[in-house]
């Protein structure tokens, strides 16, 4: 019989799942832009082809370019959400940006700090990003390779809403790099629109929001498999993990959902953590 | 949940066979996950070109195959003599009594085959794939998958008799 315990013990790299799911975001972002094209070809009148010209021309262009905006419309909020769209393509690397901003909140000093921060951390991963592509180029030419055979680091952002109410607004911007999965990365934003403040687990909590998040997260991993539980570090102390700097969502239930980044409460193989927090009893 | 994240899904889901499927083509990390990445962003920016989602699958296995195949084109079919002496061995410790060298002889070997018989011998015997779906991802027929196959281990000077029918 065919023995094939050679072939099913090939060694899966730690990486490959960043790889994937890099591939899928740059592979989905392509197959878009390859959309709004044939949108604009099919309608085939002046201004279509008027507007081709101008979807290409952001794409050639390096520099930021507003694009079009999603609409989650909720109650008087009509647009909160504008995304920019950022695209280079060179023999390094192949960029896709779609970084959010929003609007239409009403309050514009939450607005703009929420904005340049958002600009900011964008600006910087790019650049780390850009960086890490030339790093790996220049070694990969050093060594002899073909600069012809390279095939170039992709770097993706996109954005995610989770919950959108007239109080709230939660989102994640998500990082990929193909390469290196090490760098890739999730932010997340939650505002409160009425007071507009983002909101921390304290905000949300109260003074003992330490407690009551950690007494929850033990109350879920109580509930675990022997199996699941052996994932979580030894000497794992959930307390000390929330902070005011905890990363957490607003699901669309409205509840809270804490993320834990893969590593930081337990092995590689778990991934990214997430627990629902239940509210204290009162 | 749209087509196109379903192939995605089904892409996240099975990366792992994906990546061993091109890792035999190239025996090489770097270079499988380069054929694994290119293949993913084909099949997901050509998926309008899929007619029936139902063939996500085969599909899928086709674009990933293609790549593996003219990635060794590209490069000249070259594989370095020291990763062919490393083969990736089966997990220290394992005593089932199977004589070590049979094994590892048996992986090592399809790379003495020409690219569309290790194709059939990787999807028929390592992926345990149906005839029929063989014949989908490799566009031949039928009887021409059998008939590959039955060449393919005579090369390797195996028993015919690993031959049965689905």
């Amino acid at each position: 019989m065919i023995d094939k315990r050679s072939y099913d013990s090939i060694e899966i790299p730690d990486n490959l799942n960043g790889v994937v799911r890099g591939a899928i975001a740059e592979g989905m972002a392509r197959r878009r832009r390859k959309r709004i094209v044939n949108l604009v070809r099919s309608a085939g009148s002046i201004a279509a082809v008027f507007s081709l010209c101008v979807i290409t021309a952001l794409n050639l262009s390096p520099s930021f370019a507003s694009a079009a905006c999603e609409i989650p419309v909720v109650g008087d909020l009509c647009r909160v959400f504008l995304f920019r769209e950022y695209h280079v393509e060179d023999e390094m690397k192949y960029v896709d940006a779609r970084i959010p901003q929003i609007e239409g909140t009403g309050k514009t000093g939450l607005e703009d700090r929420v904005n340049q921060e958002i600009q900011k951390v964008m600006r910087d991963c790019l650049a780390a990003g850009e960086e890490r592509a030339k790093d790996y180029y220049d070694a990969f030419v050093e060594t002899g390779g073909d600069p012809e055979d390279f095939n170039p680091v992709s770097i993706m952002i996109d954005y995610e809403t989770r919950y959108v109410s007239p109080a709230y607004l939660s989102f994640v911007v998500t990082q990929y790099e193909s390469r290196f999965s090490a760098y890739s990365g999730s932010l997340y934003y939650n505002l409160d629109l009425d007071s507009g403040r983002i909101i921390t687990l304290k905000d949300w909590f109260g003074p003992d929001y330490r407690r009551i998040v950690s007494e929850s997260i033990e109350a879920t991993i109580a509930g675990w498999s022997e199996e699941q539980r052996s994932l979580l570090w030894e000497d794992l102390s959930v307390m000390d993990l929330i902070s005011e700097n905890t990363n957490f969502y607003l699901n669309q239930d409205g509840q809270i959902v804490v993320v834990f980044e893969k590593y930081e409460a337990a092995c590689g193989a778990a991934g990214e953590l997430e627990f629902t927090i239940q509210p204290p009893e009162s | 949940m749209e087509a196109a994240q379903e192939l995605a899904l089904l892409i996240e889901t099975n990366q792992e066979k994906y990546y061993k499927v091109a890792f035999s083509y190239v025996k090489n990390r770097e270079d499988a996950l380069d054929i694994v990445h290119n293949g993913i962003v084909k099949a997901l920016e050509s998926f309008h070109t899929l007619r029936n989602p139902a063939y996500a699958k085969t599909w899928f296995y086709r674009i990933l195959i293609n790549e593996s195949i003219s990635f060794l084109r590209k490069t000249g079919k070259v594989i370095p003599l020291e990763d062919l002496q490393a083969p990736q061995r089966p997990p220290a410790g394992d005593s089932t009594g199977v004589h070590k060298d049979e094994y590892i002889d048996l992986y090592a070997a399809i790379d003495r085959l020409p690219p569309d018989l290790k194709t059939i011998v990787i999807l028929r015997f390592f992926e345990d794939m149906k005839y029929e779906e063989i014949a989908e991802i490799t566009s031949v027929n039928l009887n021409t998958v059998k008939s590959r196959l039955r060449r393919a281990l005579e090369r390797l000077k195996l028993d015919v008799e690993v031959l049965e029918d689905d």
